[in-house]
């Protein structure tokens, strides 16, 4: 309990500092100010178009931590992560057909359902390829996923040039494809924030099968679960968060494989308490690495997901380097 | 009868007969020891009898109703698996992993007296990586039976122990064989034969002998399959453990 309660202390600070941040940084002084309701206008423009971006940016930090969280729980592997596996691609994918092909559909759960195949599709293709039975080796795992996430990335290029003749539907599905959050409306932020609330209920159902799952896939079955039908389960259930972070950030690297780590670092291995953990710090991650992406060259915004990178890249490349030792 | 039972178990991968047509049944209070050659076909039938592997042919019964109308969750409360050695992904503590093996149970017991029965309460918080071999086979041990299960099969737990583990190991399965049936492959033949109420001798896929301990130790079966001659001892009232010299003394 007082690990969680710190967590919960470190993301408000988080998202502190992300509505301080920004070409026009606000004291704190002038954040409390706005949240009292002073009716300024440096207020209005805080709590209309800052406060609900980086509300937004926390809610997608926490899909992102669950969702790497089931991932590296299924793979039972530390270093899997959903950008790395293609998950995330495939969700992109989803999403970049839905925005450029005239499908006939309404946009909305067009976009919701092909996000979500696509990340489905992308997750078990790797996991077929790097296989599904015994425990996935790391590099069999990352390769998969390399090589699955670069012929997503060629693919989704692809459809780009050649079915975009509406700017502004390519500007969206570019800015998807660096990482970014989108400030959104209350109806949106209400729909995002009922998605990480399902997403976290659901992770938590599947707590004891990850835990069983961690003994290796024979001990998890004589401990009286059925693995081949578990991982379906959770395969669905992660890609279905995947594509809703995806849908509202992009692709957003790191973040999924950052947060669990320090969540079974900071919260022990057991699932019930390392999924709302990770989910705590994916939050607070993003939400500071939004505040820095809009603060650093300003007027200009660096891309979310370019931030993440550069944070997360050499992250990765310490964990690899040791397990490689090991 | 409340043990196993399976009946002309098939099993066959990559064009090889793993196991050619084995019946056999397993009561409850009777140790039983299977032995046999590398590649005989042991951990096979293992897997088979915990339901793990579906075999090609044949059905496998636990309690007279097929293993496989078993739900997972009933299976794992009846049934307990002690692998060879575990891998776990996660460092996973003692008091975790006793945790989730209770957890199979429908009123699953306190860890805490679970770590007590077992000796491990100083344990409790330690991580699997920096268990040596005897506490991380305390504990898989502790966590299989912590739910009661009436079948144990274990596949060579005690084969990197040291020799006052395996004893204390096999000293446990003994007791526990008293209220379940516990199935266990063995490599040692000592300590099968000291211990076991039952020996099965497997090679090539196939039951080469099946008998009392006493009987199959002292049959020819031992020598024609491991193709090496033995010498029979009787154990000092007072003695753990054989160690045997060459005449020269060496």
């Amino acid at each position: 309990m007082k690990n969680i309660l710190l967590l919960l202390l470190a993301l408000l600070l988080a998202l502190a500092f992300g509505a301080m941040a920004g070409h026009d940084w606000a004291s704190p002084a002038r954040l409390v100010s706005a949240l009292s309701g002073d009716g300024s206008l440096q207020s209005q423009l805080l709590m209309v178009w800052r406060l609900p971006r980086v509300l937004a940016a926390a809610l997608v930090g926490a899909l992102l931590g669950l969702g790497g969280a089931i991932f590296q729980g299924v793979f039972r592997n530390p270093l899997a992560e959903p950008y790395l596996l293609g998950s995330s691609g495939g969700a992109a994918i989803g999403a970049t057909v839905a925005l450029l092909v005239p499908l006939g559909l309404p946009v909305g759960p067009a976009l919701a359902g092909l996000s979500f195949l696509g990340a489905w599709g992308a997750t078990w293709l790797v996991l077929a390829i790097a296989g599904l039975h015994g425990r996935p080796d790391t590099a069999g795992l990352l390769l998969a996923g390399v090589a699955i996430a670069a012929m997503l990335g060629a693919l989704r290029s692809f459809l780009m040039l050649a079915l975009s003749d509406d700017t502004v539907n390519l500007q969206v599905v570019l800015s998807w494809t660096l990482g970014g959050i989108q400030t959104p409306d209350m109806t949106g932020l209400l729909l995002l924030a009922g998605l990480v609330i399902a997403a976290l209920a659901s992770s938590l159902r599947l707590a004891r099968g990850l835990d069983l799952l961690g003994l290796g896939e024979e001990q998890a079955f004589a401990f009286g679960l059925d693995p081949q039908r578990f991982i379906k389960l959770a395969v669905l259930v992660g890609a279905g968060i995947v594509a809703a972070a995806v849908a509202y950030g992009g692709l957003v690297a790191f973040v999924g494989l950052i947060a669990p780590h320090l969540a079974r670092w900071w919260a022990g291995p057991r699932h019930a308490a390392m999924l709302p953990a990770s989910a705590l710090i994916g939050a607070a991650i993003v939400c500071a690495c939004d505040g820095i992406a809009r603060a650093v060259l300003p007027p200009a915004e660096v891309p979310l997901g370019l931030i993440t990178a550069l944070f997360g890249g050499p992250f990765f490349l310490l964990l690899l380097a040791r397990r490689l030792r090991a | 009868m409340t043990g196993i039972e399976c009946r002309s178990i098939r099993v066959e991968a990559g064009g090889k007969r793993l196991l050619d047509d084995v019946s056999l049944a397993f009561a409850r209070g009777t140790l039983t020891g299977l032995v046999g050659p590398n590649g005989a076909g042991k951990s096979t039938l293992l897997r088979v009898l915990a339901g793990y592997r579906r075999p090609d042919a044949g059905q496998v019964f636990w309690q007279e109703r097929d293993l496989v109308s078993w739900l997972a969750a009933g299976r794992g409360a009846v049934g307990g698996y002690l692998p060879q050695q575990l891998e776990p992904a996660w460092n996973y503590s003692v008091e975790e992993i006793v945790a989730l093996g209770a957890s199979r149970s429908p009123a699953p017991r306190p860890v805490a007296e679970l770590l007590a029965e077992h000796g491990l309460v100083e344990l409790a918080g330690r991580r699997w990586n920096v268990l040596s071999g005897g506490e991380r086979a305390r504990t898989m041990l502790a966590a299989t039976v912590a739910p009661g299960p009436s079948i144990i099969l274990a596949d060579e737990p005690g084969a990197s122990l040291d020799i006052r583990h395996r004893l204390d190991l096999v000293h446990r399965l003994q007791r526990l064989s008293r209220e379940a049936v516990v199935v266990v492959i063995m490599h040692d033949l000592d300590l099968a034969a000291r211990f076991c109420d039952r020996i099965i001798v497997m090679n090539g896929g196939i039951v080469a002998a099946d008998g009392e301990a006493s009987a199959v130790i002292a049959g020819p079966a031992l020598e024609e399959i491991f193709r090496v001659r033995f010498q029979r001892a009787v154990l000092a009232p007072d003695a753990d453990w054989v160690i045997s010299t060459t005449p020269n003394g060496a």
